[in-house]
């Protein structure tokens, strides 16, 4: 063998680099009958959250695994981008695990897809803790085919220390603008510098409740985009008035669109967020107590714009004959364990069943009264229906994001903002 | 000369049959080597296949077709190419990462030099600064680091602190779209570690009596460097040069962290591959990722060939 001169060594040497890099680069790219009792089985069980979630989950299958010797648990955890991500992957694969959540952008993408199976002849899985009625809402076109694992309203949390020590008290009856009025008011003239809010406007479900209090919906019937550019605009200046008065968190100080807890919650008197949230986030502060309410409302607000989001989780339409009623047993554990709900809590959202929050009520802690207390608060209220996000509009978030930078940096008017958000969600589901 | 003759003709007589038996036993010891070779390459070669080749393939034919992952990828011709050219994101994603090629590759390049000088210059305990130096090269593509450069270059951060003590007031560089990529481009100098190495060997190589003869006839150190150093280091920072200009084109993780995977404020951090991830795996658009991807594949390709063809003019080999 001749040997290399440098020349040719380095060429080479160069070469394989870019031939790794290329392939590095271009590498990514690319469904019986009911089930009766459970067999001993091997089921993959997927969800989402944070540590936390993830570690008391992991000890709840344990639980499972005791009453269940013969069904061993896979646990298929992620953050919930990850999550979806590898979800996508495995789908595109077809290697779906056998009980799995899913998450409310892809509510009917993933029926799209045919992963659901029909959980209506499946004899081991205990529904009676639902009414008909509850049945007939948490079906798909007519087939049961998910079930809720949990569920959450918007809500309007509150810094009880903060109104304490500045003199603070939230009216019972709360508008946007009666709110727009007292945060500004307050981020003027508190003693200790705090600002009213974070900048929000990128909150999906008080969003969604915004909207439906002006008579329209995020997501129609029919699967498109419900909001006008007129709602986007006005929640969009609602956000924008509070900012430019300096009533909300910098983008700057809030490091982005989407402020994170940890950088804004020892700022701010009030934060719109998910009523479970609290759960969570509540201890980042323990030198602070925080409460939650319903979210304002406009004066002339539609009637049941009220709502309240079940979160769902399905079995897996390929999943082997044999294990249907394993997996049916790891979602009854799911639905109706009291001892589930001990071990992971409120964090994910109260259970949707009546009895089984009744019956974890005396073990709730302090903060998940609150979820509780404002659960059942929504719950009371008239709510007229709402549809899943149709296909295709799993980025929309994403296209609120850039557009709210645009304005927050003053590179596009709020109007246009408005109407390129309407365009590009309107884009992306027509091209799914 | 006759006896010769016959003494060459016995042994060459005498000789085949000794010289086919050794090279019938050394074709079968090769034959053998040659078997246990393609054994322990089996399994570079079968990942190469599976793991690489395949998907690489599979990319090229998705790259013609609308494929969301969930349904049958759809045949579409050139549509996804032709997508790119009206997509005002793509063009952001090729702004932003020609600029972080452009500016970041010769300033680290520049900056690992500098430093692999300092080290030739024999300090003591010159292995602690060398691992010291290198360290960021190791952790400057990780999770870790970006959410790092996060707290530095955030409102709160290091460098507005710092800022501070001299009355200046600023906000987060990470939302102010002019300065973003900028700290991307400061990240990735920072991660000089790897060329500096690869410098320092290069610097060793250098036979110290031209430098030498250079001094005794006068030249300076300024000199010396840039008609002795510079030169035969020419070969070293090609090899750096093109090393580094591929590992910026596929530069992801940075901007990911630092962005929160959105590529903003405005688009400014969007990278290619983070535009590619976007597509692929946010909006399940596999086809047109898998296009993008091609086609940042022949834009490294022809990087790489216009710097091969260059090199021509400024590369000296000293074997030539």
């Amino acid at each position: 063998m001749q040997d290399l001169d440098r020349r040719h060594f380095l060429t080479f040497a160069g070469l394989g680099a870019l031939t790794i890099g290329a392939m590095a680069l271009t590498g990514c790219a690319p469904g019986g009958s009911g089930g009766g009792a459970a067999q001993a089985a091997n089921i993959r069980f997927a969800w989402w959250g944070g540590a936390e979630r993830q570690k008391a989950y992991i000890s709840s299958l344990k639980t499972f695994s005791k009453s269940f010797p013969d069904i061993t648990v896979e646990p298929e955890f992620g953050d919930y981008d990850a999550y979806q991500e590898r979800m996508t992957t495995q789908m595109a694969a077809r290697d779906v695990p056998e009980v799995f959540w899913v998450p409310s952008p892809q509510v009917l993408t993933y029926r799209d897809a045919g992963i659901y199976r029909k959980l209506d002849d499946i004899d081991v899985l205990d529904l009676s803790a639902f009414s008909k009625e509850e049945l007939e809402l948490f079906k798909l076109d007519g087939e049961l085919n998910t079930l809720p694992k949990s569920m959450f309203s918007p809500v309007l949390r509150y810094n009880t220390t903060f109104m304490g020590e500045d003199g603070i008290t939230l009216p019972d009856k709360l508008t946007w603008e009666s709110l727009s009025e007292l945060l500004i008011d307050y981020s003027k003239n508190n003693a200790h510098g705090r600002k009213g809010t974070s900048y929000g406007a990128y909150h999906d479900m008080p969003f969604e409740s915004f909207l439906r209090q002006r008579g329209e919906d995020l997501w129609t019937k029919d699967g498109k985009l419900g909001a006008s550019v007129d709602a986007v605009a006005e929640w969009i200046n609602w956000w924008e008035n509070l900012r430019n008065a300096g009533a909300t968190t910098t983008i700057s100080e809030q490091n982005g669109i989407q402020p994170g807890w940890s950088d804004t919650g020892s700022k701010v008197l009030v934060s719109f967020a998910n009523s479970n949230h609290i759960v969570d986030e509540a201890p980042a502060f323990p030198d602070y107590e925080f409460d939650q309410r319903d979210l304002p409302a406009f004066a002339d607000a539609e009637a049941g714009y009220h709502f309240t989001y079940y979160s769902r989780f399905a079995m897996y339409s390929g999943i082997d004959d044999s294990a249907i009623g394993a997996a049916g047993e790891l979602m009854n554990f799911n639905l109706n364990s009291l001892d589930l709900l001990k071990l992971v809590g409120l964090s994910a959202g109260a259970p949707p069943s009546t009895k089984l929050l009744d019956s974890y009520e005396s073990s709730a802690t302090e903060t998940e009264q609150k979820v509780i207390a404002v659960t059942r608060d929504i719950a009371k209220r008239e709510q007229r229906p709402r549809s899943e996000a149709p296909a295709g509009s799993g980025t929309w978030r994403d296209a609120l994001v850039r557009e709210l930078e645009g304005v927050t940096l003053g590179s596009v008017s709020v109007s246009d903002a408005a109407k390129n958000f309407v365009k590009a969600v309107n884009a992306e589901i027509e091209k799914a | 000369m006759a006896i010769l003759a016959d003494r060459e003709a016995a042994v060459n007589d005498e000789q085949p049959p000794i010289a086919a038996k050794t090279l019938r036993k050394k074709k079968g010891s090769h034959e053998r080597q040659g078997w246990v070779a393609h054994i322990f390459l089996l399994p570079w070669m079968l990942g190469m296949i599976l793991v690489t080749a395949g998907p690489l393939l599979a990319s090229a034919v998705l790259a013609f077709t609308d494929y969301d992952l969930l349904t049958e990828p759809r045949f579409i011709g050139f549509d996804n190419f032709t997508r790119m050219m009206e997509d005002e994101r793509f063009w952001a994603a090729v702004r932003v990462t020609l600029l972080y090629v452009v500016v970041s590759v010769p300033l680290q390049l520049v900056f690992a030099l500098f430093l692999a000088i300092i080290l030739d210059k024999g300090l003591r305990g010159l292995s602690i600064y060398r691992s010291a130096f290198y360290l960021p090269s190791l952790l400057g593509g990780s999770v870790a680091i970006a959410i790092l450069w996060r707290q530095i270059f955030g409102d709160a951060g290091l460098v507005n602190t710092v800022l501070g003590f001299f009355g200046i007031q600023a906000d987060s560089w990470l939302q102010n779209p002019d300065a973003a990529p900028w700290t991307l481009i400061v990240l990735n100098v920072w991660t000089f570690g790897s060329p500096m190495v690869i410098f320092l060997a290069g610097l060793r190589q250098i036979p110290e009596e031209l430098l030498e003869a250079a001094e005794v006839d006068g030249a300076g150190r300024i000199r010396r460097f840039f008609s002795i150093t510079i030169p035969l280091l020419t070969p070293i920072i090609f090899l750096n040069l093109i090393l580094q200009m591929i590992s910026a084109f596929q530069a992801f993780t940075q901007a990911h962290v630092v962005s929160g995977g959105t590529g903003g404020p405005l688009d400014s951090t969007l990278f290619y591959t983070l535009y590619i991830y976007q597509q692929g795996f946010r909006s399940f658009d596999m086809g047109y990722a898998a296009a993008m991807a091609w086609v940042l594949l022949i834009v490294i390709a022809i990087a790489t060939a216009a710097n091969f063809i260059a090199s021509r003019r400024w590369v000296y080999y000293g074997d030539e």
